[in-house]
C-alpha cells in the first residue's frame, strides 16, 4: 500500500501539467468570448438587432411522370396560401379584420386557426386559406407593406392530371411525418426535415429518389415587420455561407396507355375491383387500375378530415390496391393451371371424355358443377368453353395437389411478381407440406378437387393471373411486369432504360398451348361459352371466367342467386384472357368485387380493353375477323 | 451502517455535488428562457426531474467502496460493451434510431454509458500495470484496444461526437501515466500517416465525404455553417453584461436550432454576457481543478486515474461544447455537462460525482 502511494505521488508532475492545460484551454475559451463579446460585440450586437439571417429552403421540384405515348399525367403545380406570421403582427385586430375582407373568411375563423396553433412558435406562418384564387393573391401581395405579418407562401403541388384514374399505381405524397424522419433518414442516407415531400405509396413510393430531387438552400435577410430580402453578402462574418441551388427530381415514362386506362377505369364505373393488362412479349403493364380510387392531390398538404373519414369508412376499401395488395381465389380461371397439369403428366389427353352429370361424388360429399343437370359428354375444349367443374375434378382425381402447385408456381402464381411496387403480396398456392407446416394438419384429396377449379386454399392476385395468361399465350415465358420505361432527367439526358426480364420459362409442348387457346377462345367467341354474349371476332379475344366465392356456399345454397345476397356476400367476378388468340400481345385480368359473375361483371371490362388495344396498335389485325369456329388455330 | 456514522458524514464531500447543482441551477433557468414560448416548453420540467434522479443514483453511488468498484470494473465495462453491440445489432434489424436499447418503458443509451465504462476499465488496468517508470508504446496496447473498440462501435452508430469523446479521455489518462515523449511523438506521427492513408485509398466516397464535412461544416448543405455563425452572433450579441434574461433575441425566433440542447451556452451568453459566461467558465474550472486534486491525494492508482478519467470526461465535453458554438471547433453535437437538455447526460454526470465524492469519501478510511 505504502509502495503504490508513492507512485501516485510520483505522477503529480503530470498532473500539474494537465491542470496548467486545463486551465489553458479554458482560458483559451475565455479568450474566444472575449473577442466575440468585447471586440466584436458590437457588430454582432448590430446584427442581433437589425438584420435577421433566415435560412429557407428552394424546394426541389419534384420529376414528372408521362405515360407510355408521353403524355403528361403527373405534373407540378404552383399553389398559394395565405399566411399570418404572428411575431410580425402589429395590431393584431386592424389587420386581421382587414385580412378577412380581402381573402372572405370571417374574422372568428381566424382567430380560430391562429389559436389552435398558438403553442406552435411564433416564428412560424400559419395558413389560413389555402389555394387562393389569384386576384385575392394580388390583394396581399399589394398590401403587405400595410398589412405586417401576412404573406403569401408559395407551395409546389402534385396535379395527377386524370384525378382518381390509376391513383393506386402512382401514390401520392405528404409531408415526412415524425415517425418517418429518423427512419428513413438513415434508410437513404438523406438529411430530412420536416416539411419535406416524400412519396408514400405507388410510384410516388417506390422511385421516391428517384424523383425527389434535392432541395436548395436560400439565405434571405428578413426585417423586423417580417419583410423579405435577398441576402448579399458583403460582410465577411457571413463568408462560406452561400445559397445552394436545388436540384430538380428525375422523370420517368411508364409503360402505362393513358387511354387504356380510361377505359378500364370507365368500365368499372361504381363498382369495386381492380383491372391490369400486360404486353405478353415483355411484361411492360399497359393498364393498371383499382376502384374506388381517392384523389392523390388530396394527401398533397394535411388531407381534409371529411375525406379522408369518406375513405377509411367505404366498404370498398379506396386505399387498397386490388391489383397487387388484395389477394382472392381465383375461381374457374385457375382451371387452365388444372388442365396444363393434366396435360403434362398424362392424366388426360387431347380426346379425353367425361360424363357430366352435373356433381362428382367424392369421399362422402358432392362436388357440384355450376350447371344443374350437367354437362353430358365433355372433352377439354368444351370443359373449358363451358366452365365445366367435373371435368377438372375428375382429371384431379389422378393429380397431386403438389404437381398442381408446381406448375402454378411455374406460371408465376402464389409468389410476389417481383413488380416495383410497395406492398405487393404474395397469395397463396397450396402445397402439402405447406399445410402440414401451417395448419398441422394432413392434405385432404377432397381439397385437391376444391383447388382444381381455383378454390380453396388457393388465392391469387389480379396481376398474377394477368402474368400466368400472357406466359400462356406466348408459349410459356413468364415475364416480370413492369411500369417504367425510361428515367430522365432535366435536361432530357435519359438515365436508365429498362427492358424486359424473364424470371422463368415453362416448356409447354405446342399441341396443349392449341387446345386450350381454342377452348379460351370459345368461352368468348363460340355458341356456349360462359362469355358469348361478348362475341368480337375483331378482337379475338381469349379467355376464362371466373367466380371467386367470398364465403364457402352451403350445399344447399349452391344453386341461390348470387344477386338475391347481400351486397358483402356476393361473390366476385374474375376474368383473365388475352388477345388476339393468334397472336397474343395484350393479357388482361380483371376482378369486381361483389360482382356475382365473371361473365357479366369481369368480362365486358377486358373485352373493352382489349377491343380498345387492338384499335389502338393494331387495326390492320383487326380488320382480319376470325369465325365462330376459331378457325384461325 | 458504519458508513452513516456521524464520523464519516462530517468527511462527506459535499463539494462535486455542489459544484453539479451550481450548474445545473444556471443550466435550467437557461433553458427555460431558451424553450418558453416553444413547443418545447415542457422540456424543463423534464430536466429537472431527470437531475433529481441523476443527483439520487450519484449519491447512492457515493456510498460505494472504491475497493467495489475496483473488483467490479472489468464487468461493467463488458456489460457495456454487450449493450453496444446489441444496439448495433438490433438497430440494423429494426432500421430505427440507432443509439438506443429498449428495456421496457426505459430507453437507454450505452454509448453515453460507455465513456464511464471505459474509465472503469483503464483505471482497473492501469492500477494493476503502474509503477515510477515511464510508459513505453509496447505498454498500453491492451489499453488502447479498451478503448478503440467501443469507440468503433459507437462512430458506427454513427456518432462520431461520442466515439471521439473516448480517444480523447484515453489520450488524457496515458499522459497522467507517464506516457514518454518519444512515444507520444511517434503516436502522432503513425496517426496522422496512418489517417492519411486511411482517407486517400481505403474509404468509401461516401465516408470521405462525411469526414470532410465533419472537418468543414461550411460546406455541409444541411447549414450547420449557418448555424455556426447564428451562434456566434448570439453570443458576441450579449457583450458585456448580456441583453437580460428571457430576452435572447436569437433564441426566441429561433435563429438557433437545438437550442435547448448543443447552443444552450449561446443563449445564455447572450442572455448574460461576458461576465456571466466567465462566471459559468469558472465554476467548470474549479470543478474540474477539484477532480484533479483528488487525482494527486488519493492513495492507489485506480483511484487516481478515475479521477483523471472523470476530469477528462467533463473536461472534454465542456471544451468541445463551448469551443464549436464560439466558433472554435466544428459542430459535432456534444452536449454541455449539466447544462444541454437530456436525461442519459444528466445521469451521466451524476454518477461521474457520485463516483468522485466515494472516491473522496473513503481516500483516509481503510
Amino acid at each position: 500500500m505504502f509502495a503504490e502511494e508513492e507512485v501516485v505521488k510520483s505522477h503529480s508532475e503530470r498532473g500539474k501539467q494537465i491542470s496548467l492545460l486545463v486551465v489553458g484551454m479554458m482560458g483559451l475559451l475565455f479568450a474566444r468570448l472575449c473577442y466575440l463579446q468585447v471586440f466584436k460585440g458590437e457588430i454582432l450586437h448590430q446584427y442581433s438587432v437589425k438584420n435577421r439571417l433566415r435560412e429557407e429552403v428552394i424546394w426541389a421540384p419534384r420529376g414528372k411522370i408521362y405515360s407510355r405515348n408521353r403524355e403528361l399525367i403527373v405534373d407540378n403545380n404552383p399553389r398559394f396560401d395565405i399566411v399570418v406570421t404572428r411575431q410580425y403582427l402589429q395590431d393584431r385586430k386592424e389587420t386581421l379584420t382587414k385580412l378577412s375582407e380581402i381573402i372572405d373568411v370571417p374574422y372568428e375563423s381566424i382567430s380560430a386557426t391562429l389559436k389552435k396553433y398558438q403553442m406552435e412558435p411564433k416564428y412560424k406562418p400559419i395558413i389560413v386559406k389555402k389555394d387562393v384564387l389569384f386576384q385575392d393573391l394580388a390583394m396581399v401581395e399589394t398590401l403587405s407593406d400595410t398589412l405586417p405579418g401576412i404573406s403569401v407562401q408559395i407551395s409546389i403541388a402534385r396535379n395527377y392530371i386524370d384525378t382518381e384514374v390509376g391513383a393506386h399505381l402512382l401514390g401520392y405524397i405528404s409531408e415526412i411525418n415524425n415517425t418517418q424522419l429518423p427512419k428513413y433518414r438513415k434508410r437513404d442516407n438523406v438529411d430530412y426535415r420536416l416539411g419535406d415531400f416524400i412519396g408514400q405509396s405507388g410510384i410516388e413510393q417506390q422511385y421516391d429518389s428517384v424523383l425527389r430531387g434535392v432541395n436548395g438552400l436560400e439565405y434571405v435577410e428578413v426585417d423586423a415587420l417580417g419583410r423579405k430580402r435577398k441576402y448579399i453578402n458583403t460582410d465577411n462574418l457571413f463568408q462560406g455561407i452561400e445559397d445552394i441551388d436545388s436540384k430538380p427530381g428525375n422523370s420517368m415514362v411508364l409503360t402505362i396507355d393513358r387511354d387504356l386506362q380510361k377505359v378500364a377505369y370507365d368500365s368499372l364505373g361504381d363498382r369495386s375491383g381492380g383491372v391490369v393488362a400486360i404486353d405478353v412479349e415483355s411484361g411492360e403493364i399497359l393498364t393498371y387500375v383499382s376502384t374506388p380510387a381517392f384523389r392523390p392531390s388530396e394527401f398533397n398538404r394535411g388531407i381534409d378530415p371529411e375525406y379522408w373519414k369518406s375513405l377509411i369508412n367505404n366498404i370498398d376499401r379506396p386505399l387498397r390496391d386490388k391489383v397487387i395488395q388484395e389477394h382472392y381465389s381465383p375461381g374457374s380461371t385457375f382451371k387452365v393451371v388444372t388442365a396444363i397439369t393434366a396435360l403434362a403428366e398424362g392424366v388426360i389427353n387431347g380426346s379425353t371424355e367425361v360424363h357430366c352429370t352435373g356433381a362428382l361424388r367424392f369421399g362422402r360429399r358432392n362436388y357440384h358443377c355450376w350447371k344443374r343437370g350437367g354437362h353430358g359428354y365433355v372433352n377439354l375444349t368444351k370443359a373449358i368453353r363451358e366452365s365445366c367443374n367435373v371435368f377438372f375434378q375428375k382429371a384431379a382425381l389422378n393429380l397431386d395437389i403438389d404437381q398442381i402447385a408446381h406448375y402454378a408456381s411455374l406460371l408465376g402464381l402464389g409468389k410476389k411478381t417481383g413488380i416495383s411496387l410497395p406492398r405487393e403480396t404474395s397469395g397463396l398456392i397450396p402445397t402439402k407440406e405447406w399445410k402440414q407446416k401451417s395448419r398441422g394438419e394432413e392434405w385432404q384429396k377432397g381439397e385437391t378437387l376444391s383447388c382444381a377449379i381455383g378454390q380453396s386454399y388457393i388465392l391469387t392476385t389480379p396481376l398474377q393471373m394477368a402474368v400466368a395468361y400472357a406466359a400462356l399465350s406466348n408459349g410459356g415465358k413468364v415475364f416480370k411486369p413492369y411500369l417504367v420505361k425510361e428515367i430522365f432527367d432535366i435536361n432530357n439526358k435519359t438515365l436508365k432504360e429498362f427492358t424486359p426480364e424473364v424470371i422463368s420459362e415453362l416448356s409447354l409442348p405446342e399441341d396443349i398451348v392449341k387446345k386450350i387457346k381454342k377452348g379460351l377462345y370459345e368461352v368468348v367467341n363460340r355458341k356456349g361459352g360462359t362469355a358469348y354474349y361478348l362475341r368480337d371476332y375483331g378482337t379475338k379475344l381469349a379467355g376464362k371466367t371466373g367466380t371467386s366465392q367470398v364465403i364457402r356456399a352451403k350445399a344447399k345454397d349452391v344453386y341461390q342467386k348470387c344477386e338475391d345476397m347481400p351486397y358483402e356476400y356476393r361473390h366476385h367476378g374474375v376474368f383473365a384472357g388475352f388477345a388476339p388468340v393468334d397472336n397474343p400481345k395484350i393479357a388482361i385480368a380483371a376482378i369486381v368485387e361483389h360482382g356475382c359473375h365473371g361473365s357479366t361483371a369481369a368480362a365486358p371490362i377486358v373485352q373493352k380493353i382489349a377491343t380498345k388495344f387492338m384499335k389502338k396498335y393494331h387495326p390492320e389485325e383487326y380488320e382480319k375477323k376470325s369465325d365462330d369456329e376459331g378457325n384461325l388455330l | 451502517m458504519k458508513n452513516l456514522s456521524p464520523d464519516f458524514l462530517k468527511k462527506y464531500d459535499v463539494s462535486f455535488f455542489l459544484g453539479m447543482t451550481a450548474i445545473f441551477f444556471f443550466g435550467v433557468l437557461n433553458l427555460y428562457s431558451a424553450t418558453y414560448n416553444h413547443a418545447t416548453e415542457s422540456l424543463f420540467r423534464s430536466q429537472i426531474f431527470w437531475f433529481f434522479i441523476a443527483i439520487f443514483i450519484g449519491f447512492i453511488i457515493s456510498f460505494i467502496h472504491p475497493k467495489t468498484l475496483f473488483r467490479y470494473s472489468y464487468h461493467i465495462y463488458f456489460f457495456n460493451l454487450i449493450a453496444l453491440l446489441a444496439v448495433l445489432i438490433l438497430g440494423k434489424v429494426g432500421m430505427g434510431a440507432q443509439r438506443w436499447l429498449a428495456i421496457g418503458p426505459l430507453r437507454v443509451q450505452p454509448s453515453e454509458f460507455m465513456k464511464i465504462a471505459l474509465i472503469f476499465a483503464l483505471a482497473k488496468w492501469f492500477a494493476k500495470n503502474s509503477s515510477f517508470e515511464e510508459t513505453r508504446i509496447k505498454n498500453i496496447i491492451i489499453p488502447s484496444a479498451l478503448t478503440i473498440i467501443p469507440a468503433i462501435l459507437i462512430m458506427a452508430q454513427p456518432d462520431l461526437g461520442t466515439g471521439g469523446i473516448l480517444v480523447l479521455i484515453f489520450a488524457v489518462i496515458v499522459y497522467y501515466r507517464k506516457l514518454q515523449w518519444s512515444s507520444i511523438i511517434k503516436i502522432a506521427l503513425i496517426g496522422l500517416i496512418s489517417g492519411w492513408f486511411m482517407y486517400k485509398f481505403a474509404l468509401k466516397d461516401y465516408q470521405r465525404k462525411r469526414i470532410q464535412t465533419f472537418i468543414n461544416p461550411y460546406q455541409d448543405a444541411k447549414g450547420s455553417g449557418y448555424n455556426a455563425i447564428q451562434s456566434e452572433i448570439a453570443i458576441g450579441s450579449g457583450r458585456l453584461f448580456g441583453k437580460g434574461y428571457k430576452k435572447s433575441s436569437q433564441a426566441s425566433l429561433n435563429f438557433l436550432p437545438e437550442n435547448h440542447t448543443d447552443f444552450v451556452f449561446s443563449i445564455f451568453s447572450e442572455e448574460h454576457g461576458l461576465f456571466g459566461a466567465s462566471l459559468l467558465l469558472s465554476l467548470y474550472t474549479v470543478i474540474l481543478l477539484r477532480f484533479n486534486w483528488l487525482a494527486r491525494s488519493v492513495k492507489s492508482m485506480y483511484e487516481s486515474v478515475f479521477c483523471v478519467g472523470l476530469m477528462s470526461l467533463f473536461f472534454w465535453h465542456t471544451f468541445i461544447n463551448i469551443g464549436m458554438v464560439s466558433g472554435l471547433l466544428p459542430i459535432v453535437g456534444l452536449p454541455l455537462p449539466l447544462m444541454s437538455y437530456g436525461g442519459s447526460s444528466l445521469l451521466t454526470f451524476g454518477i461521474a460525482m457520485g463516483l468522485a465524492t466515494s472516491i473522496s469519501n473513503y481516500r483516509s478510511i481503510f
